[in-house]
Formats: C-alpha cells, structure tokens, sequence
C-alpha cells in the first residue's frame, strides 16, 4: 500500500482513452516524415524508377504485416504489441526478441527525426543568411519536449499527434494540386528528367532497403492496445486507414520529387519535399512545406516515444527487463519510467551517429520484426484455429500474405546485404548474444504460467 | 552580433533544461510519494478492458 | 507441475542487467563504425573539367541543377559521377544467409522450449 499519499489507487495501469482517430495519427505520424526524408536514399540506390518499384514492392509488404498484425492485434488488446503477441503465440524468448526490435526500431527512428530536426533548423538559417548554426540545442530540445509531453499523459500526447499529422499530410496534398500536374504550366519535368536504370535491375532490388523507409512504423498501431477504447475495431480500423494514407502520400511524394529534381541530386537530399517545394517557384508552399517537414518529424518522434516506452514498460512488467521499468505514474497514468530511461538513449544516437546508420540501425531492427510477423500468424492459425477465438478482424487469403511477406522480406535482406552487409551481421550477432543472456540468464525472474494473460483457450498440439 | 538565430539557439537550450528539470523534480516526488507496490501494480489482461468475449 | 517461483531480483541486479543490455547495444551499432566497415559510401569519379553535356544532363536538368544552387557543372560533378558498388563474394552472402537462419532457428527452439512450460504451467499438464 501506499506510505504516504491520500487517495492514492491501490492499482495504477493504463487509461482507456483514446479513438481511432488516435490510432490512425499514431501510426501515420511515425511514418509520415518517411515521405519528408530518408524514402530518396534509394533514388540513389538504382535511380527513380527502381525507388518508385522499391514503393509499390513495400507498399505490398505492409500491407501484408497491416493485415496480419491487425487480425492478431484485435484479440491481443495490451501494451507491447507484438511483444505481447509474440510472447502468447512463439515464446518467451522470441518475444523478448520481438520486444528489443520494437525499441530500438523506435528509438533509432526517434534519433533520426530529431537529427532532421536539427538539420532542418541549419537550412532554415542558412536561407536567411545565418552560416554555423548549432544544430544540438535543437536535437536535444525535439527530444526533451516529446517527452515531456509523453510523460505528461497519452491523450494529449495523441491529440497533439493528430493534429500536426493532419497539417504534414495535407501539405503533401496542397503541394500537388499547386504544382497541378496535370496542367501546362505545372513546373513538372517528367519527360527530361527521367533516365534509365542507372544501376539495372540490381539497383531496383538495392532500392528496397530504403522502399521500407516509406512505410516503416506503421505495425506501431498496436503498442496503443491497452489505451485505446474499442481496442477490437479501433486497432484494424485505425490501421488499415493508416496504411492506405501512406500508399497515397508515398506514390504522390515519388511523383512530385522525381519530376522536379535530377536523381543524382534527389537521392542525397536531407529534406527532399521540402527540396520540392523550393522548385515549385512559390515561396508560401516553401513555408508550408519547411513547417510540415517539422511538424512530419515531430509527430514521428513523438509517436516513437509512445510505442517504444510502451514496449519496454511491456517488458519490465513482465519481468523480462528490471521490474522497475513496469512503474505506472500515478497521476499521469504514463510508463514514467521508461519513457524516461529511453530519453538519454535516443539523444546519444541522436547527437552521436550518423542519419543513414541510424536509419539502416532501425530499417534492421523493424525487418527482423517483419521477418517475426508471418511466422508468428501462421503459428496462431495453427494454435488457435478461426473457430477457436473471436477475432475483431480476420485477415483474407490466409496464408498467402504471410508467404509475400516472408519473400519480400528476403528480398530485403539482400537488398541490405549489398550496402550494408557488415552492420547486418554486427546486428544479428548482437540479437544471438542478448538471446543466450536472457535465455540462460534473466529468464529465471519470470513468472511462467502468469505471463500467458489472454483468455483463450489451451493452444492446439500443446 | 546576436541575430535571432543565437537567441534561438539559447532559448531551445533553456527550454530543454527546463523540460528536463520538470521530468526529473516530478519522477523524484512520484517516486518518494507512492510505494513500489502501488508504482508497480499494473498487471498486462487486468484492465477493465477485457470485455472482448473469446466464444463464439 | 510445480508452480515456478521466480527469484526476486536486487536493485543493484537490474542496474546490472540494464548496463549489460546498454554496452551490447551501442557496441552492436558503434564497432562497425568504429572498425570502418559501416555501410557503403558512393565514389565519385573525377573528371577533369566537366561540363554538363560531359557529365549527361540535358538543359532542363541543368536548369533545375541551377535552381537547386549549383551554378556550374564542376559543383554538381562528384555528386552526378559517384557510383555505389554493388560487387559482392558469394561467401559473404552464404555467411549472412547462415548467420540469419542459424539465428532464428536457434530462437524458435529456445521458444518453444520455454513456451510448452508456460502452457504446462498455465492449463495444467496433458
């Protein structure tokens, strides 16, 4: 019980407060600043037309994990996500696995934004005049005001989320009915600007380590689980919505950039939209394009600190990490202590790594995870059969999408292995590594039997 | 010369200290006001929020 | 079967357990830095004197390269010339393919393993 506090709860959890407007900002905003930057590097990859197949192709492999994940996260309504899926259907060890990929997808991703930040800011000054800006004060602050508001509760959190979501995609939105395509005077230089597949069709399969970068984040969604109302129709609702927004916003992105910019410059770009709009001609879509690069970079850090301080409260409270991180604040109803935990680990990415590291560190980090997802709902078909569970949502064509997953995933794999084959290996043997510890080590802390917290029936073959 | 953009750069560095200083003073007082059993009595599948029935 | 009883970890346990997890992390993304051997940087190819109908643009690329802040061929050569390489050993391949499946081969049978306790435990033995 409580030493000293006046009407403190005996039980402090999570708060039911959130609708699927929540979910859609949630999952949209990690992504969105995937469109604003970092999508281009496979422009220089194997040139415009690869990165526009590198889109569709991902495009295909996320629409297979929105599916999968929303029918196995319409019956697993907690915190962790696929953590706690993973925990319920493959194991305690792949879960921990599982776990380990969400955060430092998340956190990797968050450093990202926060480097763009700070990047954005020296553009800005550089425009107006100003040379030698120091970027850090920037980074650290993006950092500190997500969480802070992260901290200060998950509906505000949310909300603000939605908000700056809506203007970023919107201002995607603007800038191509504005440069009007389909017009004679649009500055659009589609016919001249095109080459050919400078790389063949290699490049095309190399374009797909950043294709991901379109789309990545997205699965997050679920880590809102144990916030969310109506948890069974919010999550495949909000997801599905989310994924089809991407889809959109990716294609016209593609157009946009490639139409404007020769290749060459396009897949070095730090903030290609933004790059756009400066083309454009008009100096107001250059304002509303630099504020919706931020406000793009914003929502995906913030919705990063909400996922991965969700995942790794998961986990704590499991047992899985140090108990002290499954602390519930009492007031905020917030994972307090893993949202703080996870602050000085983003800012030592943040200020210490470079972008495309940092980027390829998450891009692995959510494959492995994706590599998890078919074998993870074929086992629950398998374990639990349609007839067995009720399910909020059941994914179509079972199991045909977990088969173009798993294939595409490979596909990636190799695409990694052309550029960044070392950090791949250097990753995986740093996953077997904390898998032995924790298989021969930290396992013995946790409950059993407890762990299994769903009310379903005993898995088939068990 | 201080042009907006070192004003700028003092006031991200101020508000981050200050950002920080709230997270930090509030974990401290949370911490030393609730015991660890009631920080920590969150349990997963607990929440009201069960009301998903698993039968068909 | 016998209900497990986890131990109860100490304070100075966890903050172990927390650097452990930490040092493994940041050395898994800093020693390919450190070590050189992170990712793939492209190389330009120089070019003495360029110009732009040397380098392959036309004149509605070099306006939009003129746009974009680059007033001559010779600012914008390195970044028009440089080539990723996509040359790799065969061997190389093999080693990540092995490293990738031995890896999840090795977590689904430690998962499986710890998974049939947690159902035995949980449902009660067959």
């Amino acid at each position: 019980m409580a030493t000293s506090a006046t009407n403190a709860p005996e039980k402090v959890g999570l708060l039911r407060v959130l609708g699927p407007a929540h979910i859609w900002a949630l999952g949209v905003g990690i992504v969105l600043v995937g469109e604003y930057m970092g999508w281009n590097f496979g422009v220089a990859k194997g040139g415009a037309f690869a990165a526009l197949i590198a889109c569709w192709f991902a495009g295909t492999l996320y629409t297979c994990v929105a599916m999968i994940d929303s029918e196995v996260t319409s019956t697993v309504a907690a915190a962790g996500g696929q953590y706690t899926q993973a925990k319920h259907i493959v194991g305690p060890l792949m879960a921990f696995n599982v776990g380990l990929y969400l955060v430092f997808a998340y956190t990797m991703l968050e450093a990202g934004n926060a480097i763009t930040v700070g990047y954005l800011m020296d553009t800005v000054a550089a425009m107006t005049g100003h040379s030698g800006l120091d970027q850090r004060p920037f980074i650290i602050l993006s950092i500190m005001f997500l969480a802070w508001l992260n901290y200060r509760g998950v509906l505000a959190t949310l909300t603000f989320n939605l908000v700056i979501t809506a203007f970023a995609f919107s201002s995607i939105l603007i800038l191509f009915v504005v440069t009007a395509p389909w017009s004679d005077a649009s500055p659009m230089r589609h016919a001249e600007l095109m080459t050919d597949l400078p790389y063949g069709w290699l490049g095309v399969l190399a374009s797909m380590h950043f294709g991901l970068w379109y789309y990545l984040g997205i699965e997050g969604t679920t880590q809102a689980a144990e916030e969310v109302r109506s948890p069974a129709r919010s999550l495949p609702f909000g997801t599905l919505a989310g994924i089809m927004t991407l889809l959109i916003a990716a294609t016209l992105t593609w157009y946009m950039c490639v139409g404007l910019m020769p290749w060459e410059y396009l897949g070095g770009a730090g903030v290609p939209l933004f790059d756009a709009a400066r083309l454009s001609g008009s100096s107001w879509l250059v304002v509303l394009l630099g504020v919706g690069t931020l406000f793009a970079t914003l929502a995906s850090a913030n919705g990063c600190i909400n996922d991965a301080s969700r995942a790794w409260f998961a986990m704590g409270r499991d047992h899985y990490l140090p108990s002290w991180f499954g602390a519930v604040h009492p007031k905020f109803r917030t994972p307090y202590r893993s949202i703080i935990f996870l602050v000085p680990i983003a800012l030592i990415f943040a200020l210490g790594a470079p972008l495309d590291q940092v980027i390829t560190f998450s891009i692995l980090s959510g494959l492995l995870e994706y590599t998890f997802m078919p074998i993870n709902v074929i086992m629950f078909r398998k374990k639990w059969p349609l007839d067995t569970i009720k399910r909020g949502y059941v994914h179509p064509f079972h199991p045909i999408p977990a088969l173009v997953l798993l294939a595409l995933c490979s596909v990636t794999y190799f695409a990694v292995f052309l550029g960044y084959g070392t950090q791949l290996v250097a990753m995986v043997a740093f996953y077997i590594v904390v898998s032995l510890w924790f298989h021969f080590w930290r396992y013995r802390f946790v409950n059993r039997g407890a762990q299994f917290t769903m009310p379903w029936p005993r898995p088939k073959g068990y | 010369m201080m042009d907006i953009w070192t004003v700028l750069e003092y006031g991200a560095w101020a508000l981050s200290v200050i950002f920080g200083a709230y997270i930090v003073l509030d974990w401290i007082k949370t911490d030393s006001t609730y015991s660890e059993e009631v920080l920590t009595s969150s349990r997963e599948g607990e929440l009201e929020a069960m009301t998903e029935q698993h039968k068909l | 079967m016998a209900k497990y009883i986890p131990p109860v970890q100490s304070k100075i346990g966890q903050l172990i357990d927390v650097i452990v997890l930490l040092i493994l992390a940041v050395g898994a993304l800093y020693i390919p830095l450190w070590m050189g051997l992170a990712g793939s940087s492209k190389v330009p190819v120089p070019m003495e004197n360029p110009t732009w109908e040397a380098l392959g643009q036309n004149p509605t690329m070099v306006e939009q390269w003129n746009k974009l802040g680059f007033a001559d061929a010779a600012s914008a050569a390195d970044m028009i010339t440089a080539r990723f390489d996509y040359s790799f050993s065969w061997a190389s391949l093999i080693v990540m393919v092995v490293v990738i499946l031995g890896y999840f081969l090795l977590m689904m049978r430690f998962s499986e393993s710890e998974y049939r306790e947690v159902i035995a435990e949980k449902f009660g033995e067959k």
